[in-house]
């Protein structure tokens, strides 16, 4: 035997959405061609004109998606572990002195490692509210207040459990205590309505890759009140050259150096993917795939499922005597049942859940099947019916 | 991580093989039987028996000492029997050097 190259298997059941989402809109990947089939109109930047303003355009359609404005507000961003990093330190700069924070178990390391590095730093004290029935609720957070709590950071959607926080009750009690409220709604955004019209968040964060079908690189945040946040990142503009202190108009308070302009465009597609063929028919759809599969596996042996009525549609579970990295790569290679496995970049939901040993998640979007729901739960079965492993040991 | 495609598929004489160096695991009643092969701060292998591809994880802490592992696993294998012992005596050495890495405490000793 001699070691050479692979060749892909397909076709692929992919569900693994909740990490990116594929496949994308047709209009998705036309209109990333289209941008780059023309100069692009870079605001302060090129004296053309002629293309079309994919910043502008997107942000338009950003705050049209989730109520909220102005336009200017929406910020882009690489994606949501970006956004977040620009909003905790900016937030953490601003306040110029040691406060408390609080965040909870549900939390991405996206969250959780800008935290802890401030922690070390001394510059917050650090707060971890427990979940209950797979979500935090107004009372957890309240439990974890004290006079010197400024930040709140917390996940509307898990992306372990697809468990929906209710955050508005949150977010109301918050900013009438003064308290600023970060969301992270990488996981919900796209899935279910975000009126950020009703819901008084300080920011709300979203990622373009997952449920909004943009490309991977795209991202950013709704900032209602930009002067809460300082400036993290400095650079060109295009805009007051002349001036050696960054701006503070927006969006150029928080967007330095070229932006990404075909992940832009991607994203705006995406939303006008997601608003004609209705966010309520993406949602019913995902629903009753995630029903469906959570029916498919439910009674199986072996099988055990981390949340039996998720918000989002995200299902999380370990199969008896397999390794969860060992089904993944079952699962994937002899039936093309694509996957994830391991902790999900969110550990201390695993702690809780499974022992911190990770489980495998199937996560599905407006694309998947009932039928490669089928089939993917006919191979877990499969797999699960097979676990009586046999150990050799050395 | 890298995945082999092998000149040959594996075979269960492979795992037999392994087993003398390593925790092997398998699930045979699957439709392509599943094997893995876990070695401690060396390397763990995954695969199906009569497929000719696998992945290898070489283990971060020792990657430079072990990168060749597979190679040399691959290498003993085809000498048959003999091959068991002049493995044991690479891996011996191997641990030799990880040792002079971790240093005298023996609790960190593979």
């Amino acid at each position: 035997m001699n070691p050479g190259s692979r060749e892909t298997p397909s076709p692929l059941i992919y569900l693994n959405n909740a990490a990116t989402s594929w496949p994308k809109p047709p209009g998705v990947l036309e209109e990333v061609a289209r941008c780059l089939q023309l100069p692009l109109c870079e605001t302060g930047r090129t004296a053309g004109t002629g293309s079309v303003d994919y910043p502008t355009a997107a942000r338009e359609a950003l705050a049209a998606f989730f109520h909220a404005g102005p336009h200017q507000n929406f910020i882009f961003t690489q994606n949501a572990t970006d956004s977040l990093n620009l909003l905790v330190h900016g937030f953490t700069k601003k306040a110029g002195a040691p406060f408390h924070t609080i965040t909870t178990e549900l939390e991405h390391n996206s969250v959780l490692r800008p935290l802890h590095a401030l922690e070390q730093d001394g510059a917050i004290r650090l707060s971890v509210v427990p979940f209950r029935d797979n979500v935090v609720g107004l009372a957890e957070i309240k439990r974890a207040i004290c006079p010197e709590t400024r930040l709140v950071i917390m996940t509307h959607g898990s992306n372990v459990l697809g468990s929906v926080q209710d955050i508005r009750p949150i977010a109301e009690y918050l900013k009438a205590n003064d308290i600023f409220l970060i969301v992270d709604g990488a996981q919900t955004s796209g899935h279910i309505p975000v009126d950020l019209s009703d819901i008084p968040v300080g920011a709300f964060v979203f990622t373009g890759h997952k449920a909004l079908f943009g490309i991977p690189g795209t991202g950013g945040f709704f900032l209602p009140d930009p002067e809460a946040i300082a400036i993290t990142r400095q650079g060109g503009t295009g805009t007051d050259s002349r001036a050696l202190i960054h701006s503070c108009e927006m969006p150029e308070r928080f967007e330095a150096g070229t932006q990404n302009y075909p992940g832009i465009a991607s994203l705006r597609a995406g939303i006008g993917f997601i608003v004609s063929t209705g966010l309520d028919e993406i949602e019913r759809k995902n629903r009753d795939l995630t029903r469906f599969f959570i029916r498919e596996l439910k009674n199986v042996p072996g099988v055990t499922i981390y949340n039996d009525d998720p918000g989002l549609p995200v299902v999380s579970f370990n199969i008896a005597g397999i390794d969860n990295h060992d089904a993944g790569f079952i699962l994937a290679r002899a039936y093309n049942v694509i996957t994830r496995t391991g902790l999900h970049c969110a550990p201390l939901v695993h702690e809780r859940i499974d022992g911190g040993k990770g489980c495998i998640r199937a996560s599905f979007s407006y694309f998947t099947t009932r039928d490669e729901c089928r089939a993917a739960a006919d191979a877990i079965r499969e797999v699960a019916g097979s676990a009586d492993s046999q150990v050799r040991p050395d | 991580m890298k995945e082999y495609v092998l000149d040959e598929p594996l075979t269960e004489g492979f795992l037999e093989f392994l087993g003398n160096f390593g925790m092997v695991r398998s699930l045979e009643q699957l439709k392509k039987p599943y094997f893995s092969f876990e070695k401690e701060r060396f390397i763990s292998i995954k695969g199906f028996t009569g497929d000719n591809t696998v992945e290898v994880r070489y283990k971060k802490e020792f990657q430079d000492l072990v990168a060749d592992y597979f190679h040399i696993l691959l290498f003993y294998y085809r000498q048959g029997k003999p091959g068991i012992a002049q493995m044991k005596g690479i891996e011996e050495s191997m641990h030799e050097k990880m040792n002079v890495r971790l240093g005298p405490s023996k609790e960190n000793r593979p």
